[in-house]
């Protein structure tokens, strides 16, 4: 395999890692601070198109390696749509199948792409009226087929699995460091399953404890595909505060205005995880003055269309003759 | 430490997973997402579908005393056996189902303490995807309580005060912020709550694995912090009776309060009615 002139046997080759990282991009326009510099690291510029498919590699390599799946046994997994769609491609491209248990919340986009990618579709409604510790339906549906058809299905359960952690451990914290040789002095991460920000955080502690660790969450019922704010995050059991030196709420509906600005300032083409992320690094950027930032961009716009306009009124006028 | 005022009609997932199997204990799943038991369910349990089996298929109301006999004739329960019911979302319509069951007067029936999600997390707890063959069995009603149910006048009635009305949905909804949890296809005209009513959600009476509160933070909670006067006659009410048949469990049978119905009409008959008071707020 040979990253430079980039030609692969096989699509697995391109997943990124120290010598192939995905792109760091550097904020121009929307960032006001010339002595803070802060840089985008574009995660859907990876094969199967998101951050997630760190995560999903490192679990599928691991069940593998353990003869977990195989023969009539597949795969299924609780997912808000990115990591199906990693593990759904990868998966299939590897002969096995997948089920794929998402909240009823996640967009169509999404729903449909899981579909292309191969795997079979449950969709749960969505929690009602939670009560703590009552757990995500989709979690817990997907452990209910684990459980039942324990012949047929595997769950890598990414919520608790340590591969995730390991995965951004082992490429994402090490591509950041060299990348930035060293300079690196605030990281900027959405919480999810909490993997990006576990394994990362650790390695670039290890290489420098002083490096801030900021982690944005969007506002309690927010709308924003793919992250959980602290009221959720009981179902993670990856989540370590030990590792985030802050976590910032901000009101979800901002991840859209900031996502919109991203696409039509920095032509970064950026999903609203992005632009909640930015929102929370424009903040600490003008508070800290000076430094090198990076956020980690999970996802681009593209699966997000149906609830940009959703947010922003004005994407849904004059699409009509 | 207080006990519950009837401890009998709650088991823990040890017991059920100790007495599977055994003659005259009949276990039923009843689940908010009813894709949920054709998952897995706990070996020999029956399904029962609460949009399809436990509400009359024209009307708005329960089921009739002859759709409740075929109902729970067909899935082999006699009116002497044990009736153990479960289901998702902390036992939400395991709870009506129960309250169904007492209304039709089935003498032994108990909810498994936590619900589904207490058995899922628990490593020693076995799912099935197998349906029980089940041997209908004549079951006839005896008695009927319909002392246990909030009709209309009644909840009128509980305004003129000397009545305890409990909103049990999420804070929300009581303020008339939202009508319906986001998504609900049933909803109602108007936002607000029932004059009088105290805000307790549902979930206050659980802990987060999912079983009930002890006896005595129950205590505490609804009689000392919220005033709920165990003397009085009580109705709790949510949007279509399910989370407020969890909180009727509670107060009957938990705290040992006398008289207390579900009222199942609940916000989305109230909200709807063309005059009726309403408190925003």
């Amino acid at each position: 395999m040979n990253h430079s002139t980039r030609v692969y046997e096989s699509v697995f080759e391109m997943l990124p890692g120290e010598e192939n990282p995905t792109p760091l991009v550097r904020i121009n326009r929307l960032n006001p601070e010339p002595a803070f510099t802060l840089y985008a690291k574009l995660e859907w510029m990876n094969p199967f198109g998101s951050v997630k498919d760190r995560a999903a590699w490192a679990m599928l390599r691991d069940l593998e390696a353990r003869g977990e799946i195989g023969g009539l046994r597949g795969i299924v997994e609780p997912t808000s749509g990115n990591t199906g769609i990693s593990l759904a491609a990868m998966a299939r491209a590897r002969g096995y199948h997948i089920r794929a248990v998402v909240p009823n919340r996640v967009p169509r986009e999404k729903k449909i792409l899981l579909k292309i990618a191969g795997a079979e579709l449950d969709v749960v409604s969505d929690e009602l009226c939670p009560a703590p510790g009552l757990g995500d339906g989709s979690i817990n549906l997907a452990k209910t087929h684990a459980r039942a058809q324990a012949a047929k299905y595997a769950m890598p359960n990414q919520y608790e699995n340590e591969k995730n952690v390991e995965a951004h451990f082992r490429t994402t914290g090490p591509e950041i460091w060299r990348q930035t040789e060293g300079r690196i002095t605030h990281l900027f991460v959405s919480l999810g399953t909490c993997g990006t920000v576990t394994g990362t955080s650790r390695f670039l502690r290890q290489k420098n404890p002083a490096i801030k660790v900021i982690a944005v969450q969007p506002s309690e019922g927010h709308d924003v595909p793919g992250l959980r704010n602290v009221a959720q995050l009981a179902s993670c059991k990856l989540f370590d505060p030990t590792l985030i030196d802050e976590i910032l709420e901000i009101d979800f509906r901002l991840a859209y205005t900031r996502a919109l600005e991203l696409c039509q300032n920095e032509g970064l083409l950026a999903g609203p995880s992005c632009g909640l992320i930015l929102e929370g690094a424009l903040r600490i950027v003008q508070r800290d003055k000076n430094g090198l930032g990076v956020m980690i961009f999970p996802d681009n716009v593209f699966k997000y269309a149906t609830n940009m306009a959703k947010h922003l009124p004005g994407l849904s006028s004059g699409l009509e003759p | 430490m207080a006990t519950y005022a009837h401890p009998e009609v709650l088991v823990e997932t040890d017991w059920v997973l100790a007495n599977l199997g055994k003659p005259g204990i009949k276990l039923v799943e009843i689940d908010v997402d009813t894709k949920a038991y054709d998952a897995g369910h706990i070996p020999g349990a029956v399904g029962f579908n609460w949009q399809t089996q436990l509400q009359d298929p024209v009307r708005r109301d329960i089921i009739s005393q002859d759709a409740f006999e075929q109902l729970v004739g067909g899935a082999g329960i006699s009116p002497s056996d044990t009736v153990i019911l479960y289901g998702d979302n902390n036992n939400w319509f395991a709870a009506y189902g129960f309250w169904l069951f007492k209304i039709y007067g089935h003498k032994d029936v108990r909810l498994m303490n936590g619900g589904r999600v207490k058995w899922l997390n628990e490593k020693d707890k076995p799912l099935t995807t197998e349906v029980p063959k089940v041997t209908p069995v004549p079951y006839k009603v005896t008695e009927v309580h319909l002392e246990l149910r909030a009709m209309l006048p009644q909840v009128f009635e509980a305004q003129k005060g000397g009545w305890n009305l409990v909103d049990v949905r999420s804070p929300d909804e009581f303020t008339g912020k939202v009508i319906a949890p986001p998504g609900m296809t049933e909803t109602a005209q108007r936002g607000g709550h029932i004059p009088g009513a105290k805000s307790v959600p549902w979930s206050t009476a659980v802990n987060p694995d999912g079983t009930f509160k002890s006896a005595d933070e129950l205590r505490r909670i609804y009689l000392q912090e919220k005033g709920v006067d165990p003397t009085r006659p009580t109705i709790a009410y949510c949007r279509i009776g399910e989370r407020s048949s969890h909180t009727w469990f509670v107060l009957k049978y938990l705290l040992g309060i006398e008289n207390v119905k579900n009222y199942d009409g609940s916000w989305t008959e109230y909200g709807n009615l063309v005059g009726a008071p309403i408190e925003k707020g």
